[in-house]
């Protein structure tokens, strides 16, 4: 059926897979691990990740066997392994599909990346609202534990490794590395001014390495079929495949897991069966709420880290959501920064007040009450905040304004020319702050 | 060893040490950057985004206040770029502020106002409606107004790092976000009032001095605060002479900036309305007021003819060790030389006394260590030291050093770990905790110097303490220890090898050993203790006593005890006079016919009766002092001293670090400061003269007083740290004579054990004169451990009884649940009524007559029902 084969859903497609221990490891779960532990030192193992062209899945998309190097070789100290479960940006589901139907191959991936590290210590970091995900995980942890495949002197090769499931509390700022790190040591999650990068300076201050769960899901795979086998799928930079979470007006929403650089066409149209009703495509978010929107003229653009930046937008967290002709630019982008503007964690003044500025002027836009200079002066004010906040926020909540401005300026003009929105005519006015 | 290196800002070369951060070295460079989050007591958190610059080769603006300059860097900080940043975060913040400038406290002095002066945009773009936070009450002392805040954190951040209170938090999100307590309460801190001086903003400001003044309006003041021996520096501020904040500049003075509730809210006992303000005679049970001429007359024609008629040795005086350094020599030479009395004392007597003639007799200086070395140690032993209590800038020194990492420290007292949620409790933050039980101080010490030696004595020891030691040590058991003390030898050998292997190991002796039975004993043996291990004498290493008065070490220095004459010149034989209580004794006795008592009442700190007895009897009662009391209401005459706030001088504080005070105030109403006093009594009883006293004060200010002690001090004074001890310490150990026993296992029957003593909101009685104190604190309570008032059924609030079962009055007080006193402990503060004490027995110092009486079994029971 399908076209191409899939790596990390491969296993709970099969009919009755329900991700137990016993399941996976008849499809040859753990082995990966044990292998490392035996056979590969850590600065293989690293190698063999520089060389399957892995990069993170979290949203920036920076190589991961180069991520690693960066722990200092002989520190003497404590470090650890972060997993990011925390997946809350919006149109963004792959991570819960991977936590809840096949928990295994994530903790599979901890244990690889705690070898490659030298990291005894991992913590899974949860988004709160995840319940039954953190009681799969529990669930696994406890048959991984049962298993031996975390502990003590694990396979006998004298490794230790503890892994803990931390839950989150909500925040959306959570899953920013940083914040991330502050949230398990047990302050509020406020991202850390960077450099020091978590590598050298992460958890308790000690060597971290933060990575995604679909990241580390793809490791057993890597080591298991080799660095060259990974490295031929995909574009030569983007290599291996990712999970897709489409959303929005398809007929097929789901999780797609292709090989990077098909067309966002063939992700839309075929992948995913087309627009709802057959309606006209108006934009497409390719990467989640933070990536910029593209227009119908890229949909010929291959879906890999390069072609996606290239047009300006990102490849992000992979949430793939797509508007039909009734929807409202204006009204979108109110709706994102409705968003960024709850979940602006305080910190840092431009994130902080600019985002409660901008979404106040496109309220009122929508709300009919634009005045002719509120564009340019999104424009301004978005400019203020990129690049100099405290974390990625910042730009990730100007991307979806700057780029709506640019490839829907006109639907702004008309907003405050006609002093209401041509779409949704009775659209209420809502001024609160 | 620190490494230079060489950058350009602004086209200027320049060069830093390495690790300076951009925006200090912009300083250097002569540029300014503006900044709201950045201070240099906290650790950067490059929040507010104010202070971008511009660096060569790195693509995105960076924050000057979380980099670190580099070799070769290339920074601009005047560039078009930067310049737009600026702009931006100028205008987000501006956004949302109410700009209610002419009503906000902070107006003049606020860094918004500052900087946005001179960074902001010429037109404002921001069209949309403000942000308002609804009012909110935050305590009673600090007044917090959230739509002015810029969310720098700074106060956070303070309260976590500096203070380690963790009172405060952010609340909140993006543009919702705010500082607050846990789940919206009313801040319940140390209120040592820091978020308040290191808000950039008037977010946080004083209740007490909230829409009075224009910060331009006041004078300014830099002096020191007289409540405690940390000797911190203090900026009083006044309008005319009213004084209406105090604070303490960044960086400034041995406590760097740094103030406690005392020293930052406590002010307000200057101007309190019951201050004494003129002369009083009594005649017939009335109380006259009087002329000042009329008063100096009248005292000093008492004090002659008493001298006449019995002799100098009939005169007797006691001073308080708030007076400054010119005063306390002062009186002692009035006393001394121009009456020819030798009985003088000072509060010294009530415990400090014990540490200085101690460390004295054993190193022939107090002056050992100083905060650098308290903060640069490696290992700390707290001793018997409430400090977050008692000495709170001394405790902030002691959370320092154990901000560098490896630092130890080792807390020996009765309290319990466990903290308050929002003060800090430094066994809580101990690496070791030595809970010991009630008066067994001295035979943990002894477990300590066993230890010790057993491990080995240290080579720089003298080798006859040691061998005496050894002797001394010999008729004491590890069992006897543990059974008195309720810790294990292990937990001394810990201790004990720790402090010994110490680099650099301060020891600091508080309350809990001066002011308490043995107190001047056990302090021989820490100060033989810190011999032992070798941590006195080297760089770094030595012993801090605690003073509870601001000017303790300086009674003594300057001659305000018997035992000593100005510079620790040892008296002996006549030329030693009679201590305070014996002194009382003596009154009583009917030898002594004149007291002239100087800020102390007796009646605070000694048995009523003793106290009732003995001044009944003295013909002549002298009273000086700032308030009314239950002395004052006996006295003769009664003279108005001015405050600390209303004269200059000199205070020591408990490093013997010496002092400016400087005036802030005219003296209020007709009150003298009592150097004058002293200046003027002695000239007329020497001249016998009738002119007016105006004409005989002597000494143009204190500074001529100053001059006059630094050249009459004996040419072994020595104001400086450290030195050569070993000709000392190895005399001493020759005339050493040690015992050691160790006392039976104290036996409460059931009862509890109760500890009367300083609470954090104030000091003596002085603090309780304080309005903005009194909101923090205004009734006795007594302070039980949570799990002993669940097994006697008592809650929060309940009144209970305390009684001695041996005839003093019962004592009905409220009940205050508190984690950290120990169990089967109760705690009372001291500075309200003396019912608390009086129900505690009082035993005397054998050596220097500090009379003992804060601590003793008592029963607690709940009051019947109804
Ligand atoms: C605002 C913000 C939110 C983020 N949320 C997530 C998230 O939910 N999950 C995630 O894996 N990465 C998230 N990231 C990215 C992480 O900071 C980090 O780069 C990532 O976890 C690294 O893993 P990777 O290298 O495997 O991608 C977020 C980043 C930002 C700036
Ligand atoms: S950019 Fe926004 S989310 Fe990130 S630290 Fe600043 S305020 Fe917080
Ligand atoms: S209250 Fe003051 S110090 Fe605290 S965050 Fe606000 S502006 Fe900064
Ligand atoms: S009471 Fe002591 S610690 Fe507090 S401000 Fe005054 S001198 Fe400093
Ligand atoms: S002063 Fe540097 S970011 Fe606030």
């Amino acid at each position: 059926m399908a076209k191409y084969e899939p790596i990390l859903l491969k296993n709970m497609l099969q009919p009755g897979y329900r991700g137990l221990l016993e399941e996976y490891r008849a499809v040859g779960g753990y082995t990966a691990f044990e292998k490392v532990l035996k056979e590969i030192s850590p600065a293989e193992v690293i190698e063999i990740v520089k060389k399957s062209g892995l990069r993170g899945r979290g949203g920036a998309g920076f190589p991961t066997g180069l991520k690693w190097s960066f722990i200092p070789k002989d520190y003497p100290g404590p470090r650890y392994l972060c997993c990011n479960a925390d997946e809350s940006e919006p149109g963004t589901f792959k991570d819960r599909q991977l936590i809840e139907r096949d928990p295994h191959q994530m903790l599979e991936g901890i244990g690889i990346a705690c070898h490659a590290i030298g990291s005894h210590q991992a913590y899974i970091y949860i988004r709160g609202e995840f319940d039954l995900g953190a009681e799969i995980i529990q669930r696994a942890l406890n048959e991984a534990y049962a298993a031996k495949y975390f502990g003590k002197n694990i396979f006998g090769t004298g490794f230790d490794l503890e892994v803990v499931l931390h839950r989150g509390a909500g925040a959306y700022i959570c899953g920013e590395e940083t914040a991330l790190l502050e949230s398990i040591e047990g302050k509020r999650g406020k991202p850390r001014t960077k450099p020091p990068f978590p590598a050298i300076h992460g958890l308790y201050q000690e060597p971290t390495v933060v990575n995604n769960v679909e990241t580390l899901a793809n490791l057993p795979y890597i080591i298991n079929r080799g660095a060259d086998w990974y490295a031929a799928i995909g574009t030569p930079k983007s290599t291996g495949t990712r999970v897709f979470c489409v959303g929005g007006h398809v007929k097929r929403p789901g999780n797609y897991e292709v090989p990077m650089g098909i067309s966002l066409r063939e992700m839309i149209y075929d992948i995913a069966g087309g627009i709802r009703g057959d309606k006209q495509l108006k934009a497409v978010i390719p990467g989640g709420a933070s990536a910029p929107f593209l227009k119908p003229e890229h949909l010929d653009t291959p879906m890999d880290f390069e072609a996606i930046k290239e047009v300006g937008s990102m490849l992000g967290s992979g949430g793939v959501t797509v508007m039909d002709e009734s929807v409202c630019i204006v009204w979108a982008a109110t709706n994102l920064m409705e968003f960024f503007h709850h979940e602006s964690c305080g910190k840092c003044t431009p994130c902080r007040e600019g985002s409660a500025w901008i979404l106040q002027i496109l309220r009122r836009i929508e709300g009919g009450l634009g005045r002719p200079e509120d564009i340019d002066q999104l424009i301004m004010l978005c400019g203020r905040i990129e690049g100099k906040t405290v974390c990625a926020f910042g730009e990730a909540e100007v991307g979806p304004i700057l780029s709506t401005i640019k490839h829907f300026r006109e639907e702004y003009e008309q907003h405050i020319r006609e002093k209401h929105c041509p779409f949704r005519p009775n659209a209420k006015l809502v001024m609160a702050h | 060893m620190s490494e230079l290196i060489k950058l350009k800002i602004n086209d200027k070369e320049i060069a830093v040490e390495k690790g300076t951060l951009l925006i200090e070295a912009a300083k250097l460079a002569g540029a300014e950057i503006p900044h709201f989050c950045y201070h240099p007591r906290l650790k950067p958190d490059a929040n507010c985004r104010m202070c971008l610059v511009e660096i060569e080769k790195v693509p995105k603006l960076q924050t000057s206040c979380s980099t670190p300059a580099t070799e070769g860097m290339v920074v601009r900080t005047d560039s078009k770029t930067v310049e737009e940043a600026q702009h931006g975060v100028m205008e987000f913040l501006l956004g949302n502020h109410p700009l209610d400038c002419p009503e906000c406290d902070q107006g003049g002095e606020c860094q918004l106002q500052d900087f946005g002066h001179q960074y902001s945009p010429q037109v404002g773009t921001f069209e949309e409606t403000k942000r308002v936070f609804p009012k909110e009450y935050f305590g009673p002392l600090i007044e917090k107004e959230m739509n002015r805040c810029v969310s720098c954190l700074r106060c956070v951040r303070y309260c976590d790092e500096v203070i380690g209170a963790y009172a405060l938090g952010s609340m909140n999100r993006g543009s919702h976000h705010e500082i607050g307590a846990f789940a919206r309460q009313e801040l319940e801190c140390e209120y040592c009032g820091g978020c308040i001086q290191i808000c950039p903003v008037g977010a946080l400001t004083s209740r007490l001095s909230m829409y009075e003044n224009r910060t331009w309006q006041l004078k300014k003041t830099e002096t020191v605060c007289n409540y405690c021996g940390d000797g911190c520096s203090q900026t009083l501020e006044a309008v005319k002479d009213d004084l209406t904040r105090a604070s303490s500049e960044m960086g400034t003075g041995r406590n760097g900036g740094d103030l406690c509730a005392k020293g930052f809210f406590g002010y307000g006992a200057v101007n309190h309305k019951a201050r004494l303000s003129r002369p009083l005679i009594r005649t017939n049970e009335k109380e006259l007021e009087v002329t000042w001429e009329w008063a100096f007359n009248k005292a000093v024609d008492g004090l002659e003819s008493i001298k006449e008629k019995y002799g100098p040795q009939a005169i007797a005086g006691m001073i308080s060790a708030h007076c400054t350094n010119e005063e306390i020599y002062l009186f002692q030479k009035l006393m001394r030389e121009q009456i020819g009395t030798p009985h003088v004392d000072s509060s010294a007597r009530y415990g400090y006394i014990n540490a200085v003639a101690a460390l004295n007799s054993v190193f022939g200086t107090a002056r050992l260590v100083k905060y650098e070395d308290v903060v640069a140690a490696d290992v700390l032993l707290v001793i018997g030291a409430a400090l977050t209590e008692s000495n709170p800038i001394t405790g902030l020194k002691v959370k320092q050093a154990l901000s560098k990492k490896g630092t130890q420290l080792i807390t020996l007292d009765t309290a319990s770990r466990q903290r308050e949620t929002y003060i800090s409790h430094l066994p809580n933050l101990a690496t070791q905790h030595l809970q010991v039980r009630p008066e067994s101080e001295g035979a943990a010490i002894c477990g300590l110097m066993k230890a010790v030696i057993e491990a080995g004595a240290s080579d720089t020891a003298p080798p006859a303490l040691v061998d005496k030691v050894k002797k001394a040590l010999t008729a004491i058991s590890f069992q006897e220890v543990e059974a008195a003390t309720g810790l294990s030898e292990a937990d001394y050998r810990k201790a004990a090898k720790a402090y010994a292997g110490a680099k650099r190991g301060v020891m600091i002796v508080g309350r809990g050993v001066l002011r308490n039975k043995d107190g001047y004993q056990n302090m021989l043996r820490l100060a033989e203790l810190a011999l032992l291990s070798g941590q006195v004498g080297e760089e770094g290493a030595g012993i801090l006593a605690m003073a509870m008065e601001n000017n303790a070490f300086g009674a003594v220095e300057m001659g305000g005890v018997p035992e000593f004459s100005p510079g620790f010149q040892l008296n002996e034989g006549d030329k030693k006079g009679h201590t305070f209580p014996e002194m009382l004794e003596a009154a009583a006795r009917g030898e002594i016919k004149a007291l002239y008592l100087v800020g102390e009442d007796p009646f605070r700190s000694l048995p009523q009766k003793k106290v009732a007895e003995a001044l009944q009897k003295v013909e002549l009662l002298i009273c000086q002092d700032l308030f009314p009391s239950q002395a004052t209401a006996m006295a003769h005459i009664i003279l108005p001293a001015a405050s600390y706030a209303e004269k200059s001088g000199r205070f020591t504080n408990h490093e013997g670090e010496i002092q400016k005070v400087r005036m802030a105030i005219e003296p209020v109403g007709n009150a003298k400061p009592d150097w004058q006093i002293f200046s003027i009594i002695t000239n007329k009883m020497k001249q016998k003269s009738d002119q007016p006293y105006s004409r005989l004060i002597g000494y143009d200010s204190p500074d001529a007083v100053w001059k006059e002690i630094v050249m009459s001090m004996p040419s072994t004074w020595s104001q400086g740290a450290g030195g050569d001890l070993s000709s000392a310490t190895a005399a001493y150990a020759d005339r050493a004579e040690i015992s050691l026993s160790i006392k039976k296992p104290l036996d409460a029957n059931g009862h509890f054990y109760l500890h009367v003593g300083q609470h954090l909101f104030h000091a003596g009685k002085l603090s309780t004169y304080s309005e903005g104190l009194l909101k923090l604190l205004d009734q006795e309570m007594v302070l039980i451990h949570p799990e002993d008032a669940e097994t006697l059924g008592i809650e929060e609030g309940e009144v209970v009884s305390l009684s001695n079962g041996e005839g003093a009055a019962a004592l009905e007080l409220p009940v205050k649940l508190s984690k950290k006193l120990g169990r089967g402990t109760l705690f009372v503060p001291e500075h309200f009524g003396t019912a608390a004490k009086a129900l505690l027995p009082l035993t005397i110092d054998a050596t220097t007559q500090v009379p003992y009486g804060e601590r003793g079994v008592v029963k607690l029971s709940k009051r019947s029902a109804g």
